[in-house]
């Protein structure tokens, strides 16, 4: 019960960047129509947790967005059985709020809501469903990009709200040119608030993306806990694909 | 007589073919443009325009360069309106004649 509520309480884990673990109000190209998924492993006290999503948001015109993601999830306790099985669906939308462009620079706003449904096995995910409502906003230009986030989730059957903020800075290693072949470094805070039993967790996650074409990037992601009231978590590490397809 | 027949008929075939392979060049000044992997939107919607070919981005200067082949009339309002729909913001587009063949048959 332990390491499935390490799951419930990870930070925007399955956030679709770039950047990595933080949201991005940018609707375009790789954040658009296609499909995103990672591994993503959660090494605790107690055990290890391996999450395994799949994002595929699909553009409907240029400033809405809809989605749907499902984690597969696969729990190894240091005491008892292993356990394995579909996470919970989650839908989600996003809409966008602002957006200023200038020469080679933008700055962006959206909103993005998702529901979360208690269709997962038993073994590897809560029982309840769940409400998010975000704040995404970000700068980006060609030197560097600034993305942050802030949201509320509202939780059933009387599990505690939460309250998840992230930040993340972006750095490009090469000159942007088109067609893209870039490689960007991260480094970016991952917070959450768990209400009624108020417990924080923050996660400083240095990541690096290679984007090797208009349609295809790998990325990787440290995530180092500077804050974990839980007192177990040790560390997580990701690694993913993204693929447009639309 | 019947060689400048013949001379007359392949001047005139070459003369529609110039005609038909003339082409233009836009420049299509773009705000927004901040990162390479959110332009490929724009080269798809570019392309969509009938006769675009050789579509060409600048980051730096927000500047996009594409050449549109044997169309007489280009239309600026579709061309800003493709850059919209690819979530990009259109400043200025800019037509210019370019032949496409530089040779001249009667030399």
């Amino acid at each position: 019960m332990v390491l499935i509520s390490c799951v419930f309480f990870l930070p925007e884990s399955l956030a679709q960047g770039p950047p990595i673990n933080t949201e991005t109000p940018i609707l375009l190209g790789l954040e658009g129509g296609g499909f995103r998924t990672f591994g993503k492993i959660v090494s605790t006290d107690l055990g290890t947790t391996y999450i395994q999503p799949l994002a595929i948001p699909y553009n409907l015109g240029t400033n809405f967005q809809i989605g749907v993601m499902q984690p597969f999830i696969s729990i190894y306790p240091k005491i008892g059985d292993n356990n394995s099985g579909f996470g919970n669906l989650s839908l989600f939308v996003k809409q966008m709020l602002f957006q200023f462009d200038s020469k080679a620079k933008t700055f962006r706003g959206l909103l993005k809501y998702t529901q979360t449904f208690p269709t997962g096995a038993s073994s590897v995910s809560a029982d309840n469903y769940s409400s998010q409502f975000m704040f995404v906003a970000g700068y980006v230009n060609l030197n560097y990009s600034l993305n942050g986030s802030v949201s509320y989730t509202f939780v059933s059957k009387n599990l505690p709200d939460n309250f998840v903020y992230d930040f993340a800075f972006g750095y490009p290693l090469l000159p942007q040119k088109y067609p893209p072949f870039q490689l960007n470094l991260y480094l970016e805070l991952n917070g959450q608030k768990t209400l009624k039993i108020n417990k924080n967790l923050l996660f400083l996650s240095p990541g690096i993306q290679l984007i090797t074409s208009s349609t295809f990037l790998l990325e990787s992601s440290f995530q180092i806990p500077l804050v974990d009231d839980s007192g177990i978590i040790r560390n997580t590490f990701s690694f993913g694909i993204r693929y447009l397809v639309f | 007589m019947k060689q400048t027949k013949i001379l007359f008929i392949l001047f005139l075939l070459v003369e529609v073919g110039i005609s038909f392979g003339q082409s233009k060049e836009v420049k299509i000044r773009v705000d927004g443009l901040s990162c390479p992997f959110c332009a490929y939107g724009l080269e798809k919607k570019l392309n969509d325009i009938k006769g675009a070919e050789n579509i060409n981005i600048d980051f730096e200067n927000g500047l996009v360069t594409m050449n549109i082949a044997g169309e007489k009339n280009i239309n600026k309002k579709e061309i800003k309106d493709k850059v919209k729909e690819a979530g990009f913001t259109p400043i200025k587009v800019e037509i210019l004649d370019f032949p496409k063949s530089s040779e001249n048959p009667k030399q």
